[in-house]
Parts: C-alpha cells; sequence; structure tokens
C-alpha cells in the first residue's frame, strides 16, 4: 500500500528548552504535543492516534496518553529505533491514516538526558541484556567509536579527508547563526574544527553534536481535514525505512540502511534526488551526514566528502541546503535522538517558515532522513519525502 | 570461539544456539584462529592502558567488534596484524581483546633483554641480614622501605634526631597505607617496623653487610662521608652511593676500598619504582659487581649495569630531551602540545606535567642559578610562584584537589614573551617536528653510551627507559624503536637537523657507521 498523497503533515512544535532543569519528562512530552496541536488547529479531542519512542515515561504510550489527555484514542503505535524512530512514526502513521485506523496521529519526542545527568544514555536502551555483551570488551564502548570506525574506513576507502569532514560542520555553523535557540551559532571555519581537540580519533569534537534536553511533536492527519486547516499544507509522498545490523560477523562499515530505505522513499514519491530542493539529514557526527548523502543517492558512494567540501550545503550558496536550523551539530540533539527535530525543519522548509537568511525558494520537494541506533552496528533508517502544496 | 552451522556451511560471531544465516538449530563450537588484521578502529584519548576500539577482520573472514590494547594504537593503521590478548574483568571471565603483532614482538624483545641480566650468583649477598642506609631524607626513607620490604633488618643513619623521627614516621606511614589497602598483614607491618633501627651513631654500622649513602647530592660531603663510613664498616661490607649525578670513582677514592664501592643509583620513590642503576667505577671489583647486582634481585629489582657518566643512561636520555623541549617552546610549541605528543607516542606523561608534579620548576631554577645560567622563563616562573601542581599553577593551571592538567593562558603569554626575549619569530611546530627533534637525539645519545662502554649491550639502555621511565613494553624501548626506523633514516633526518640547528643534532658515529652497514642497535629476540 502506498502512503503517496494519503497523510498530510499539518502541526509541528520544537520545544525551545536546550536544558530543561524543573521541568519532567511527561511535562515535557504534554508541552510539545499541545504546541504541535494549536500549531495545526487541532485539540486533544481530535487526537485519535498516538506515536512515541522510549522516552516517553511509562508503560509504553500508555501513560502519556492518560497525562497528555488522549481520549479518543484507536491506534498507538511505541516504534523504537533510537534516533530514527520518529521519522518511522511518521511512515507508520500515514500507514494507519491509509488504513483508516485513526485520522488525526499524534508524535511526541521528549527527554532530558543533561537534567537528569544521563549523559550520552538513551531511553528505553538496556545494555545489560544484550546478547553479544559476554562476547565484546568489558566496557561497550560510547557510540562516538561507532561512527569515529566508520569515518576510518571511509576516509582509508575513498580517501576523505578530515577538512570535508569539517565542512559539514561549518555549514551547519552558517544556519544556526540565524538560530535564536540554537546552542552555539558562532560560525566556525575549517580549521576551527580541525583545532578542536580529538575526541574519538578522527573525530573531533566539532565532527560531534551537541547534548541537549527538549522535544518536539507532530501532528498528521488525512487529507479532508488538512484541506480544512489554516497551515500551509505539507504533503507526505514517500517514506521509507530499513534495518542493518552486524550480521552475525558481516561487519561492511561503507554503506547504511540508508540505500534501502532511500530508495523505497523515492519510488514511491516518484522523484529523484535531483528533484530534491532541501534536506534534514541524521548529524549526530559529520560521517553521518556524509554517508546518508551517498546513500541516498545524491552523490555517487565514496563521493560524499568532495560533494560537502566548499560549503555545498550551506543555504544560498552551495547546491544542496541540508540542516537549515543548525542541526544537531549546532542546535539541538534532544535526548540523543535527533529525528524529530529533522522531521520539524523539513516542514518548516516546506512552509517557506524557515529563518528568512536560511529559507530555500521554493523547495517543491523536501527529504528528511534520520539513523538511529549506531552506524556501525545495528542500526534503523527511516526516509521521508514531503511536497509543498 | 565462534559458531559453525552444518546446514548451510557458514560461521557466525557472536555465537548462538541457532544459525542466523538458515535457522538450523544445531550449531557447532568452531575454535577461531584469534589471528587477522584491522579493518577499522578508534582510539579512546588520555586512556591509561592503551585501548583502540576496533573491527577486526579474522582469518576465518569473519568481522567483529573488539578493541585493540597494549600496543601503539596511535601508530595503528587499516590492516595491521593484530592476535587474541584475553582482557581481564573485575567481576567475570576476562573477555577477548586483541593486540597488534608488533607489540608482541616488542614484548618478546623486552623478555629476551631481561634474560640476558641474569648475573653470577653472590654468596654474600645471599647471607645479607643487615643494611645500614645513610641519611634520612626521602630518598633514604624510600630506599629502607625497599629493604624492609625485603625483610632485611635497616640501620637508618642520620646526624639529626629530628630528621629521623620524621623519617620512621614517614615509614611507618607507608606500611599503615599498604596494611590499609590490604598488600600486607598485621604481622608482616609489626615485623618490618620492627626490623627498622634508627641510629645517629655512624659508628654503629659494623654489622651491615651493605651500607647505602643517600645523602644531599655534594661531592665534598660525600667524600668525607665515605672515610668515616669506610671507618666504621665491615671490612667486607659493599659501600654503595644513591648518587644520580656526582663521579662516583671520585667518591670511591675517599675510602681504603674503592673496590668495594658501587653506586646504586635508585629511582623515586625508590620503593616502587622497580629499576636500580648499578653504577660502576673503574675500580669496582667482580665481587662487588655481582653483590650489586644480586642486592636489586634480592629486593625485586632489576640492576643494570652502567658506567660513570653524566647522568648514567636514563637521565642523560631524559636531558637532551627536556632541552629539546625548552627549545621548541621558544620557537612556537606549546606544553600541551609537547605533552600530548609524548603521551601519544605511548610514554606515561608528558615534560611539562612531569616537571609540574614533580616540583621541577624549582629544580630547574636551582640548577641554572647553580650554573650561572640565565633561563628567563623559568625564572619568570619560579617568581611568580608556578611551582607545580602542588602551588595549583605551573606549567599548567590545576583546580583544587585535582591531577588534571588545563591549559593556562597566562602561561602561553610568558611563553611568547620568553621568544621575543630570545629573538625567536614564533612558528608552527607540528607532530613530525617534535617527534624528531623529542626522539631521536635521545636515540643519538643512547648509541653514544653505546659506544663509550657506559652500557654492555643497547637493550639495557631499552630496559632502564621501560622501567625507570615508564617506556612502553609494546614499543619495546628507544634502542628497539631505532631499529624499527633504521639508522639510514635517523641519520638521515638526524643530519638535516643538524643543518637548521646545529652541532648538538650530529649523529652518533655509530649510527653512521649502522646506516651504512644496514646494522641494527638491539639484538633480535631469538
Amino acid at each position: 500500500m502506498s502512503i503517496h498523497g494519503k497523510a498530510y503533515i499539518a502541526g509541528i512544535y520544537e520545544h525551545p528548552t536546550r536544558r530543561a532543569d524543573g521541568i519532567s519528562t511527561a511535562q515535557l512530552h504534554a508541552e510539545v504535543a499541545l504546541g504541535a496541536l494549536a500549531d495545526a488547529g487541532l485539540t486533544l479531542d481530535d487526537v485519535d492516534g498516538y506515536f512515541c519512542g522510549a522516552d516517553a515515561p511509562g508503560l509504553g504510550g500508555l501513560t502519556m496518553a492518560e497525562y497528555i489527555g488522549l481520549n479518543h484514542l484507536r491506534h498507538v503505535d511505541t516504534t523504537e529505533s533510537g534516533g530514527s524512530a520518529y521519522l518511522l512514526h511518521v511512515s507508520h502513521a500515514a500507514q494507519a491514516i491509509a488504513a483508516g485506523h485513526c485520522n488525526v496521529a499524534l508524535i511526541t519526542m521528549a527527554d532530558r538526558p543533561l537534567a537528569s545527568a544521563a549523559g550520552t544514555a538513551l531511553a528505553g536502551v538496556d545494555r545489560n541484556t544484550m546478547p553479544n555483551l559476554p562476547f565484546q570488551a568489558a566496557v561497550p564502548p560510547p557510540p562516538m567509536y561507532g561512527y569515529a570506525m566508520v569515518a576510518r574506513r571511509h576516509m582509508h576507502e575513498f580517501g576523505t579527508t578530515a577538512e570535508q569532514l569539517a565542512w559539514v560542520r561549518v555549514a551547519a555553523s552558517h544556519h544556526a547563526q540565524h538560530n535564536p535557540n540554537a546552542v552555539h551559532r558562532t560560525v566556525v571555519t575549517v580549521q576551527e574544527v580541525l583545532d578542536s581537540p580529538m575526541v574519538a580519533n578522527p573525530l573531533r569534537r566539532l565532527d560531534c553534536c551537541v547534548m541537549t534536553d527538549g522535544g518536539g511533536a507532530v501532528v498528521l492527519v488525512r487529507p479532508e481535514i488538512a484541506k480544512q486547516l489554516k497551515r500551509p499544507a505539507v504533503k507526505l509522498i514517500g517514506a521509507g525505512e530499513a534495518v542493518k545490523h552486524p550480521n552475525a560477523g558481516h561487519i561492511d562499515l561503507t554503506w547504511s540502511a540508508g540505500a534501502h530505505s532511500g530508495a523505497k522513499a523515492f519510488t514511491e514519491a516518484g522523484i529523484k534526488p535531483a528533484d530534491i530542493g532541501y534536506v534534514s539529514l541524521y548529524d549526530s557526527f559529520t560521517i553521518t551526514v556524509i554517508m546518508q548523502l551517498e546513500d541516498l543517492g545524491f552523490c555517487a558512494k565514496g563521493e560524499g566528502g568532495r560533494f560537502v567540501a566548499d560549503g555545498n550545503l550551506i543555504s544560498g550558496q552551495g547546491r544542496l541546503p541540508f540542516n537549515t536550523d543548525g542541526g544537531g551539530l549546532c542546535n539541538n540533539h534532544p535526548g540523543n535522538k535527533g529525528g524529530m527535530t529533522k522531521i520539524l525543519e523539513a516542514v518548516r522548509q516546506c512552509r517557506g517558515e524557515a529563518h528568512p537568511a536560511v529559507q530555500v525558494r521554493n523547495p517543491e520537494f523536501v527529504l528528511a532522513h534520520g539513523t538511529g541506533g549506531n552506524l556501525a552496528g545495528a542500526h534503523a533508517a527511516g526516509t521521508l519525502i514531503l511536497q509543498a502544496e | 570461539m565462534g559458531k559453525h552451522c552444518p546446514a548451510c556451511n557458514q560461521l557466525h560471531y557472536y555465537p548462538r544456539p541457532h544459525c542466523p544465516f538458515c535457522g538450523h538449530r544445531e550449531t557447532q563450537w568452531r575454535q577461531l584462529s584469534g589471528k587477522g588484521h584491522v579493518y577499522s578502529h578508534s582510539i579512546v584519548e588520555r586512556s591509561p592502558r592503551p585501548m583502540a576500539p576496533a573491527i577486526i577482520e579474522l582469518e576465518e573472514g569473519i568481522r567483529l567488534h573488539s578493541v585493540v590494547t597494549d600496543a601503539d594504537v596511535y601508530a595503528l593503521e587499516i590492516g595491521e596484524a593484530v592476535t587474541l590478548r584475553f582482557l581481564p574483568t573485575q567481576d567475570g571471565p576476562p573477555v577477548p581483546g586483541f593486540t597488534t603483532v608488533r607489540a608482541e614482538h616488542a614484548r618478546a624483545y623486552g623478555d629476551h633483554a631481561r634474560q640476558l641480566l641474569k648475573s653470577a650468583p653472590s654468596p654474600l649477598i645471599d647471607a645479607l641480614d643487615q643494611v645500614a642506609v645513610i641519611g634520612s631524607g626521602h630518598m633514604g626513607v624510600g630506599i629502607s622501605l625497599a629493604f624492609l620490604q625485603a625483610g632485611l633488618k635497616v640501620q637508618l643513619i642520620d646526624q639529626a634526631q629530628e630528621a629521623l623521627d620524621g623519617a620512621q614516621q614517614r615509614i611507618q606511614e607507608t606500611l599503615d597505607q599498604e596494611l590499609s589497602k590490604g598488600r600486607l598483614d598485621q604481622e608482616t607491618r609489626n615485623q618490618r617496623l620492627a626490623r627498622l633501627a634508627v641510629s645517629t651513631d655512624l659508628s654503629s654500622i659494623g654489622k651491615a653487610g651493605l651500607v647505602v649513602e643517600a645523602v644531599w647530592e655534594d661531592m665534598a660531603l660525600k667524600r668525607e662521608l665515605f672515610a668515616r663510613i669506610d671507618a666504621h664498616a665491615h671490612p667486607d661490607a659493599i659501600l654503595a652511593t644513591n648518587t644520580s649525578t656526582l663521579d662516583v670513582g671520585e667518591i670511591a677514592q675517599a675510602t681504603q676500598r674503592p673496590g668495594a664501592v658501587v653506586g646504586l643509583h635508585f629511582f623515586n620513590p625508590a620503593h616502587v619504582m622497580r629499576l636500580i642503576e648499578i653504577v660502576r667505577t673503574p675500580l669496582t671489583s667482580a665481587r662487588t659487581l655481582q653483590a650489586a647486582q644480586a642486592v636489586a634481585s634480592r629486593i625485586g629489582k632489576t640492576g643494570i649495569v652502567v658506567g660513570i657518566c653524566d647522568g648514567f643512561v636514563g637521565n642523560r636520555l631524559m636531558i637532551v630531551r627536556e632541552r629539546q623541549a625548552g627549545r621548541l617552546l621558544l620557537e612556537g610549541a606549546l606544553p600541551h602540545q609537547i605533552d600530548r605528543f609524548l603521551r601519544e607516542f605511548g610514554l606515561p606523561m608528558g615534560t611539562f606535567e612531569l616537571q609540574d608534579m614533580a616540583g621541577g620548576i624549582a629544580l630547574m631554577h636551582r640548577s641554572r642559578q647553580r650554573r650561572g645560567e640565565r633561563d628567563w622563563l623559568i625564572q619568570q616562573l619560579f617568581e611568580s610562584g608556578r611551582l607545580g601542581m602542588r602551588a595549583g599553577r605551573g606549567f599548567y593551571r590545576y583546580e583544587a584537589g585535582k591531577r588534571r592538567p588545563i591549559v593556562d593562558p597566562e602561561v602561553t603569554v610568558l611563553i611568547e614573551e620568553a621568544s621575543r626575549q630570545e629573538g625567536l619569530k614564533r612558528r608552527p611546530i607540528g607532530d613530525e617536528e617534535l617527534h624528531d627533534r623529542l626522539i631521536l637525539p635521545m636515540i643519538n645519545e643512547g648509541a653514544k653510551l653505546i659506544s663509550e662502554g657506559i652500557v654492555d649491550r643497547a637493550s639495557d639502555i631499552d630496559l632502564v627507559w621501560q622501567l625507570g621511565y615508564g617506556w612502553p613494553q609494546w614499543k619495546g624501548g628507544p634502542m628497539y624503536y631505532a631499529d624499527q626506523l633504521g639508522a639510514r633514516q635517523i641519520v638521515n633526518r638526524l643530519e638535516a637537523l643538524q643543518a637548521r640547528h646545529g652541532e648538538m643534532f650530529k649523529p652518533a658515529d655509530l649510527l653512521v657507521e649502522l646506516a651504512a652497514s644496514g646494522g641494527r642497535l638491539t639484538a633480535p629476540a631469538p
């Protein structure tokens, strides 16, 4: 069943906080839910489908449904795939709407690793239950080392350089300067990225995303409802999801699950990468962006480093503007999961509501993509293609 | 261990009861080679034990997430050969990790180098029961503890009763710490303390089979003291000095038995560090030398015989490195840059963080004053109270109670001013230059030590640096490392430095010879 045109994104909301002292995670979920519904011009009573990940406190989506006040639910989905979960939720919500399971789907995401001192932990992940644990190093290394290994292999196979990685950060910083909520608003140079301390060789501090609290929400509705609302309509025309894992010893770091999720989404949308005017790409680390650009078909495998160089991702300057809110590298990465914020900026670009300094002129098609889990281990990719109407 | 599926003939890792490829329910254990190469890796920065998260491709073709450890992780490359090395865990069975084949070779070399140290037995030391330690300062206390730990009786002698009381207290505190950490039981602790006697009377040392002098570094003082020791010591006793800078031969001449005099250069803290440089003079008898080597083994240390020269083996290499480190500061490098390079090279600490920890600025200031040298930077640091970690500031600044050095812009300003004073225009200095300027002079100095006959063999220099200065076993030692680079390469680079910076980089004759002949400094392990 194709979801092309079966659902519209009618409301979005991004929580302005970057450090949520004195606000509970549940409260954050409620605030983003109310924010997105208000944006859409809908109320709690309109919601009949609810989607959330493991960051939602309590049992599945049930505790939050009660806390937020969702009293007419006919459909609940608590898919968890790390940072990409919310892209999968959008896809699942569109399927549910298309199948008649619900009319108004609410997706919430919020967490507070800083205020709760949870560090790089992901909500809902219990490392102790992982079956591979006894066969790995004494302390499971933090996720950044996985991305570092992807980066080193990419450099080895394709000649990608630290300077090229740095260009991803430089582009994000150009965009973040216009975002008053962004954690890092200073424009940086390639040299400044190269001068930042090594964190997980070959990745440096400025190759890494920020850690923040916060969250966001999205409301999807069926087309008939979207037409009655006042906000600019954003049509979902393609979605894809795919899983990749180490496959019991058959690891290959040169491609990600995005190769499959992207192909599926483009087929469903009936367009080509060249038709895309703006991309939201998961940017946990600079290498993540380069891998996804290749896997989604914006350039050939191995060309990602050259593709991002010389400001090619900077809005108004390069061929493919990306993460015009500053992305995870500069703006925010709530709960160590960057998928929700990728959707939000993609919708803003579709609506023409991004900051004027970074707004792409009439981008008919935009793409939002996320990679959740670990790029070097098990991960799930989600791709969404949106059309402005 | 991996699992093999008889149905689809595939190997998988990590192991499961079923086959993840075909679903077959009965899989069989299969011993894996444990050999492979690096597919990709990262590095854990500032890890006390070198640690590189890595994906390893085994000979069997499967790739797995693991770590490479106890190896030169900063020199690790994709494709490098690795072999299994189990890592202990706190409360579970050891987990598999890997180390490089290069590191295994270096460790085998080190083991062989230790084998070469075996010396003739010494009946004198086998019968040793009592040791006299003269001088109850920091070194005297450490040396006394080292002998007490080996179950020997120690007479600690000093002219001031106050100093002795303090020393006795410190020895007791150290033993109590060992007790509280569970490394010692109450009875052993009491026994050790009971075996310690303190006295201000030098004439009471007559029963000691070994006398170790550890007083202030002053030739006149030591000579006068050795004349008195000579008068009171047992006729068969070995007389040792702990000097780290003075000519042991000259000290020996103050006695009527120069053949019985030897240097025992302990490293600080003497009860912890496992190295003793045994300094022989031209007059030291074979019996004395054997005894000195036996003493080292008796107290669980490694004794390396060296000849007399300024700084002996360890410090002589250190001094040339330190001189370059100071010079590099003026030319454009900063302390944290040099320290990071040295740590990534494999040494436990960098030059400047080590100085800060050891209170080196005061020492450097004093030694320069003594030699009448002017060093504007050291003087500024000294006068502004930047005496090191304990003062909270030195080459770095330190947060109260923390040991982690923090880069201090104030020091950067001082260094930049020092460059101006020297008339030097600061320039960026890369890691390659740091390597050549800091490491090659050590190798060069080591080659000279061999030619001068200060050491018996090149590997002794490496053992001194492993045991006394923390040169990692996985990198062999400066001489072993030199052989990895090759003499030709080293001579070429030293000549380039000589052309730019002067005669201090002139390649040692031995290196020039080896470059021509293609020979090696060290003998390979069999």
